[in-house]
């Protein structure tokens, strides 16, 4: 396998864009039900050591014989050693996954994609807005606002699932809070042993008080999702060109060249995943674009 | 409960709907009012029973409960501070409690005498046009969150009913 | 005779008897040499041995639905407007393996596939010619490029053909892609009955049309050329105008009633996918045998109109052929101007002639520009 073609910090041969690269899986860990995150590593050392991404960018993972699916990387982007792939099991190559051990090899090619652009808003106040399969792409740029938290004003997670046991990364809430994030969770439904909030996640808004003139949104999750929770920071007057959405396609190359992820004038490969959300403002109320 | 007249006067104040009506429309708000302590685990009311008081939570958090049989109690809505609990009560339907409330935490609320909030609105319609309008906004975003649950966003699509 | 110096732009007359000379030194060169022949009562793209099996002496007649292949006994090979096939098909191929996963000691290893012919097209009309370009801009960008289009690309030899007798369904006028064929060539044809006009626009161009006497082309045989293409530019079967709005004008109109309007018509076949030069969908088909230690990856043609096309999990994004079609005509018309700085359409018309219910995209965009609907 050549590398003669592989820009530095990508697991991609420009020459041959479509051949993938090997990663052994180092660990599984189940995040909720029918959902856990692939830790990847490379076999080839000299792509594992330059292999880099931002925030909100995907790969492309592979099972041999199965075929390939976009998955957006989860895991700290310090982390150069150990790739964390977010995965639910829905379809035949997520399902393939799943059957999967530790030890086995998983081919990748990547990142593809715009990141969770931050670094243009210094001192802003981040309100990062998601639920259920969508926290594991906000995760990466979570990790990195922690990391640089003084750059930032206040940021604020809120975060829903459909009930208690599908919240994800639980465990690292408390981390997250000592690292300057105020989380706000809510489930759709819970029974009585849930003590935290119960209801959708837009309306966590209404607990919230911010300034528009310094507020960015980023937001991440089933489409009707992102479409309230962009109404409820429209409404609150935070202009459209301070919200950031990640949206999902069917994906086939991840290269733009395959037609699949169009939304539109744009290649959500390539494109986005991750949209200002003013380039979209003009296609987001017409149905099966 | 209390009915210190100084220390209920500051909570209602801090409400902020309570902060843009007229005075006299305040005083009579505070005369069908009282201030409640609750514990976690308190409850306020149960299905089924008369429907006497709204609430306004000002510390804490309340859950709205319907218990199904065979699921236990669902926990299907939780009140914040400044959200209202049991609204139903100053316009009435079916004349009893549709859901179960509980405090989940500590907390404080306000208590307002229904029957008699409702006889205020009869006798002074500029009061009651105040108190229906603000009726409509809680009504109007509770229906909003239940519709969102209804659309069962985070459904994994096996869980999801057929379409076609 | 060939004293004279082969330069770029000069252009040369051969006579019609030499042909298939010419054709030997494509030959041998090393070009596989492709052409078009008549099959089955319409024009494909075939491999070409000698100047006998084109299709000297046709015409063919085409409208919305309609296609005819008429032999009238003209002297001419290359005087017939094109069949069903493009020539995408030898540089994106309908099928192409990417590579094979063999599983040895527990590790996959990768087989690629380099099988890339040098093809010789003989016969691209300008619009195709145009549309090849188009096709260039998606499969070799900037950041990476597609290993199958650029080796056959990189080794393909174009003879091109001006067009002088444009048919029913023909608008390269509208979009200038025609009927004069643009730069981008190995060796430019204009067809008289009993000669060639040649211009070599490349060095292997020079190299091949050095191998067969030619003539300096006289000032009356370029005139004819230039008289013939301005009355091809006349007799255009369709026109589509106003190029440079139809971006805003379709994705500033995508819930238009006139949508509905076609949906009604469209059976979401495919067709017009399929015969379009520029359309470049791709999916992949993953194999694996039995024991699944041997897996092989093939690309192959995709088309907007399948109805899995946008699936994600949990639902279609696309879900009805309103939106199907909307996605193809906006994407051909409008976002791809956007995405490659260029149109998708070339004006060749395949679209309108092979569409069973006979649906011009032309006249859809009248309608779509003439009602405004806020």
């Amino acid at each position: 396998m050549t590398t003669l073609a592989t820009p530095q910090h990508m697991a991609v041969n420009t020459l041959n864009p479509m051949l993938p690269y090997w990663a052994e899986i180092i660990r599984i860990q189940p995040e909720a039900p029918g959902i856990s995150t692939y830790w990847l590593r490379f076999l080839d050392s000299a792509v594992r050591q330059g292999f880099s991404f931002r925030p909100g960018q995907f790969n492309m993972v592979q099972v041999p014989g199965y075929g390939e699916a976009a998955i957006s990387i989860s895991s700290d982007p310090a982390d150069r050693e150990l790739i964390g792939h977010t995965i639910r099991h829905t379809g035949n190559v997520t399902q393939a996954i799943s059957r999967m051990k530790v030890g086995d090899v998983l081919g990748v090619r990547g990142p593809f994609g715009t990141h969770w652009p931050i670094e243009q808003h210094p001192g802003a106040d981040l309100v990062l807005g998601t639920g259920g399969i969508g926290l594991p792409p906000l995760r990466p740029v979570i990790y990195h606002i922690i990391r640089h938290r003084h750059d930032f004003g206040r940021v604020v997670l809120l975060y829903g699932a459909r009930t208690p046991r599908d919240l994800q990364f639980q465990r690292e809430f408390a981390e997250w809070e000592k690292g300057g994030i105020e989380t706000m969770i809510t489930v759709d439904r819970a029974d009585e042993s849930w003590q935290g909030l119960v209801g959708v996640v837009p309306i966590l808004f209404y607990h919230l008080r911010v300034d528009p003139r310094k507020s960015v949104v980023l937001t991440c999750g089933p489409e009707i999702m992102i479409r309230f929770v962009v109404f409820e920071a429209l409404a609150r007057r935070i202009p459209s060109n301070r919200i950031y959405v990640s949206l999902e396609r069917n994906m086939r190359c991840g290269l733009g060249m395959c037609g699949h992820c169009q939304l539109g004038p744009y290649f959500v490969c390539k494109d986005g995943p991750v949209f200002n959300f003013e380039l979209l403002e003009p296609y987001v109320n017409l149905e099966n674009l | 409960m209390t009915s210190d007249p100084k220390e209920l006067r500051s909570a209602l104040q801090t409400i902020p709907w309570f902060q843009e009506i007229d005075p006299n429309h305040f005083e009579q708000l505070c005369g069908v009012s009282r201030l409640l302590q609750v514990e976690a685990g308190d409850e306020l009311f149960r299905e089924g029973d008369k429907e006497e008081f709204m609430y306004i939570v000002l510390e804490g958090r309340v859950a709205i409960e319907i218990y199904v049989p065979g699921r236990g109690r669902m926990r299907i809505y939780t009140a914040e501070p400044m959200d209202i609990v049991g609204w139903s009560s100053v316009t009435p339907v079916v004349r009893q409690r549709t859901a179960s409330a509980r405090a989940v935490l500590p907390g404080r609320l306000v208590a307002m005498d229904a029957k008699a909030l409702r006889r205020l609105c009869d006798e002074d319609h500029d009061l009651g046009y105040v108190v229906m309008r603000r009726l409509a906004n809680v009504v109007a975003s509770r229906l909003l969150v239940t519709r969102l649950q209804l659309i069962d966003m985070f459904a994994h699509p096996s869980q999801e009913t057929e379409h076609e | 005779m060939n004293e004279i110096l082969l330069e770029a732009g000069s252009v040369v007359a051969v006579q019609k008897g030499d042909f298939d000379s010419l054709l030997g030194a494509m030959n041998s060169l090393g070009y596989n040499l492709i052409g078009p022949a008549v099959r089955d009562d319409a024009i494909v793209y075939a491999p070409l041995f000698s100047s006998i099996s084109l299709p000297q002496g046709y015409i063919s007649e085409q409208d919305a639905g309609h296609y005819r292949l008429i032999y009238t006994g003209h002297g001419r090979y290359f005087d017939v407007t094109p069949g069903a096939q493009t020539w995408k098909q030898f540089l994106f191929p309908a099928r192409a393996p990417l590579y094979t996963q063999q599983r040895k000691d527990g590790r996959w290893q990768i087989e690629s596939h380099d099988d890339h012919p040098a093809y010789a097209l003989i016969g691209v009309r300008p619009c195709e010619l145009a549309a090849i370009q188009v096709q260039d801009r998606v499969f070799l960008q900037e950041a990476w490029s597609d290993p199958i289009y650029r080796h056959r690309r990189q080794r393909v030899f174009i003879v091109s053909v001006d067009c002088l007798h444009p048919c029913g369904t023909c608008f390269c006028d509208s979009i200038g892609t025609g009927p004069k064929t643009g730069p981008g060539f190995d060796l430019n044809l204009t067809e008289f009955d009993d000669l060639f006009l040649a211009e070599a626009g490349s060095e292997t161009g020079k190299i091949v049309l050095s191998n067969v006497p030619y003539q300096p082309a006289s000032a009356f045989l370029l005139q004819s050329a230039r008289r013939g293409l301005a009355d091809a530019r006349k007799r255009m079967g369709r026109t589509l105008p106003d190029i440079d709005e139809l971006p805003e004008a379709l994705l500033g109109n995508l819930d238009h009633t006139h949508w509905d309007d076609v949906a009604r018509r469209c059976l979401s076949c495919g067709n017009c996918t399929q015969v379009c030069p520029t359309c470049f969908c791709w999916d992949v088909q993953d194999s694996t045998d039995l024991q699944g230690t041997r897996s092989h990856r093939e690309r192959i043609w995709d088309s907007c109109f399948n109805p899995d096309y946008s699936y994600i999990a949990g639902g279609n994004t696309r879900p009805d052929t309103r939106s199907r079609y909307r996605q193809w005509l906006t994407h051909k018309l409008a976002s791809w101007k956007h995405q490659f700085d260029v149109l998708g359409c070339v004006g060749c018309g395949r679209c309108i002639t092979w569409c069973p219910a006979g649906i011009d995209l032309t006249v859809e965009v009248a309608a779509l520009r003439r009602e405004f609907v806020k």
